[in-house]
């Protein structure tokens, strides 16, 4: 018997080698497939057509299936797991999902179309065909710039105090090029009529060799955040010299153009209810508002969700822990890719802390009870004081920021429609557990977990002419949260359990 | 009739700041150190035994327990909200003079940051060990520190910053201060810091934490 077995992509025609047992889910959702109902098995969006080889499936995925109108080539991809070699076609890429499970209208356009999101950690980038509105190829990597640095500001610090701007940009460029080529050539060697490009304020400037200075330090203005044109010649893209490469402009201070593209895909900006939009990454970006007036803002939420200065804590990657439940006593667990526990990543933080405090463990105020300091998971991998401490920051930092938003427009907790919540590890969360910890105070039925809505909102932009990217820019307003009287006050109160 | 400073210090160490306040819900009702200090006062009990047999200690016990990640960011600052609660009765002393502060600290978050809780934790803690803090908040720039520098000549100077952006402009003020004023005693923290740091910089002493600072102080008194 083997231990490992070969998961084919279409049409990405990707390769992935996994042990047995491994939950598609994992394999997938580093492609960029989103499960917009959140791995519940009821919306179908993950969905993936077995096209050689098998996924087996029991009772309750078949009567899913049905209550889909799927027939039985087709499997629920977050409620299966790798039993054997496999090739699958990958549903989702043949119409954009949105939050709300439909399809997004675009308008068919001759020529094909990319987006590309720049991650301080992982860039992703999708090729679309803008006829058909389908994905025809992905490619994805991990950010070069990472080496002399984790987080945004690190990489100001390099760029700024060590004189490294130019190392900087030259390095994602690079990466950039290697990974559009690749794109371009499994495809046939098509030309793009478009390049979108989005991402943080930080990688706007690095990407667009914009001077980072004026981030350095309070009041950390972007008078050149705007959008920025170039020709492939300046990129070093060997492609068509039509092909229009645009990196889309910033909201202000730390909130860029990943966020202005996931408020166009929540459609907050033609919304009459308010809603909010909250990147749990280590900037912590949130946006609150409706089609009169959006605010945005960033918190200084710390890196804690991505696993960072967490003792234990990793990426949600092949050995991570990324969920834990109760079941009477037993504590257990789930590992990424079903493997030994190497660590724990932000979801599997959020379910610990949850259980425990359920348990008592943990008390409202974040202490461990009991004189070791210390909560083991597994073996190998435990919680430590200093771990729940950087979480109390970092969802303390996210809530106050939700709240300060909402109350300077005048909204009630009530009145929001809807919590979309993008992100890398967006999709792993227990939306109950995220209450219960007092990250997001919505009811579950009102949170949606939309993946990477940066990308959504890229690849949405890309038959777009540009009226609603200006529409949401006239609209939205950066908040600076620290010079709220309050803040302190609220972050405190916000950082309790 | 001891035990009032000791249910005193009980109320500032769990951040009871009077009656009225909700916080901590299992002292709901009860006896505040608004109340507690006001009541000590009028049992005869000198106001600088009530600042050091009581505040002092309380704040101190926080501050261990902050230290050892028994207590977090929001239970010093109820602590210190209960503090500054029995401060209103001991500070009209503090003027006439029956009461002496062991001295004076000036205190600001650097230039070009704006992230001030660590330093408002800081300065909470060592005003609750019996100090005279001079705040000047974020953003501070040199200039506003030299400014406070000659109203109080004697004052230590304590900086903070949370960004490794900004801490860097520690270098520079604290230079600029020493040139000024060799005698001035400079203490550094934040979060990016480290003793490497504060040495590479010519400050003075570096904490990780703000019990650690307070004890520095108490220790600057008791050579002096």
């Amino acid at each position: 018997m083997k231990d490992h077995f070969t998961v084919h992509l279409e049409p990405l025609g990707k390769k992935v080698e996994v042990p047995e047992g491994t939950p598609l889910k994992d394999v997938l959702f580093s492609y960029g497939v989103e499960f917009p109902c959140g791995g519940k098995g009821i919306c179908g969006g993950c969905r993936v057509k077995v096209l050689k080889g098998d996924v087996s499936f029991d009772e309750r995925h078949r009567s899913l299936l049905e209550k889909l109108n799927l027939d039985f080539s087709w499997r629920l991809a977050c409620q299966s797991y790798v039993t054997g070699d496999v090739t699958l076609e990958i549903g989702q890429f043949d119409t954009f999902i949105l939050a709300d499970s439909s399809p997004f209208l675009f308008k068919p356009q001759e020529g094909y179309g990319i987006a590309f999101d720049l991650g301080t950690t992982t860039m992703v980038t999708q090729l679309v065909n803008l006829k058909t509105g389908k994905v025809i190829g992905v490619e994805t990597a991990v950010n070069p710039q990472a080496q002399h640095g984790a987080d945004v500001i690190s990489r100001i610090e390099y760029a700024v105090l060590q004189d490294g701007q130019a190392t900087l940009t030259r390095l994602v460029r690079e990466k950039f090029a290697t990974m559009i080529h690749r794109l371009i050539r499994k495809a046939g060697g098509i030309a793009p009529e478009k390049i979108v490009v989005v991402g943080n304020t930080v990688m706007h400037h690095l990407f667009c060799g914009r001077d980072l200075t004026p981030m350095a330090s309070y009041p950390f203005e972007t008078p050149e955040g705007g959008a920025c044109h170039f020709t492939p010649e300046e990129l070093g893209l060997k492609t068509d010299d039509h092909t229009d490469i645009e990196f889309l402009p910033v909201l202000g201070s730390f909130v860029g153009s990943d966020i202005l593209a996931g408020i166009l895909a929540t459609g907050m900006a033609e919304s009459k209810d308010p809603l909010i939009l909250v990147d749990l990454g280590t900037n912590g970006e949130i946006v609150v508002g409706n089609r009169d007036r959006i605010l945005c803002a960033s918190t200084a939420a710390g890196p804690a969700f991505e696993g960072t200065n967490i003792h234990m804590g990793m990426r949600a990657t092949t050995g991570a822990i990324s969920s834990v439940t109760r079941s009477e006593e037993a504590i257990r667990v789930h590992i990424i890719g079903n493997e030994k526990a190497r660590g724990i990543c932000g979801s599997g933080l959020i379910d610990a802390i949850a259980v425990f405090l359920e348990t008592g463990k943990i008390d409202i105020g974040g202490r461990i009870k009991g004189e070791s300091g210390r909560i083991d998971l597994t073996p190998e991998v435990f919680l430590t004081q200093k771990d729940i401490r950087e979480l109390q920051l970092a969802k303390g930092a996210v809530a106050s920021g939700i709240q300060i938003l909402r109350e300077t427009l005048g909204f009630a907790p009530e009145d929001i429609r809807n919590v979309y919540v993008s992100g890398a590890f967006g999709s792993f969360i227990n939306l109950e557990n995220t209450r219960r910890i007092g990250l997001l105070k919505y009811p579950a039925d009102k949170i949606i977990k939309m993946g990477n809505t940066a990308l959504l909102g890229a690849k949405m932009s890309l038959f777009e002419n540009g009226d609603k990217i200006r529409d949401i820019l006239q609209k939205t307003i950066h908040l600076s949260l620290e010079t709220n009287p309050d803040f302190q006050d609220i972050f405190a109160e916000n950082m309790i359990f | 009739m001891v035990d009032i400073l000791e249910k005193l210090t009980i109320v500032v160490k769990r951040g009871k700041a009077d009656k009225n306040s909700p916080y901590p819900p299992d002292l709901k009702g009860q006896d505040g150190a608004d109340e507690l200090t006001a009541e000590a006062l009028k049992m005869g009990f000198t106001p600088d035994e009530v600042l050091q047999k009581a505040l002092v200690k309380g704040m101190h016990l926080i501050g261990e327990d902050f230290s050892a990640g028994r207590a977090f960011v929001p239970e010093m600052l109820m602590a210190a909200k209960a503090m500054k609660a029995a401060m209103k009765h001991i500070e009209p002393f503090f003027k006439s003079g029956s009461v002496k502060q062991k001295g004076t600290v000036i205190m600001g978050t650097v230039q070009g940051d704006l992230h001030d809780i660590g330093k408002n934790l800081v300065a909470m803690m060592i005003e609750g060990a019996g100090w005279k803090v001079v705040d000047l908040g974020s953003d501070t720039s040199f200039e506003k520190f030299l400014a406070a520098l000659e109203e109080y000549p004697d004052a230590i100077v304590g900086m903070s910053a949370l960004l490794t952006t900004t801490m860097v402009n520690m270098k520079g003020i604290t230079e600029k201060i020493k040139e000024v004023s060799p005698k001035t005693i400079v203490m550094v923290g934040g979060a990016p810091l480290s003793q490497d740091f504060c040495t590479q910089i010519g400050a003075d002493f570096y904490s990780p934490d703000p019990q650690g600072a307070t004890e520095y102080l108490d220790a600057l008194v008791k050579s002096a």
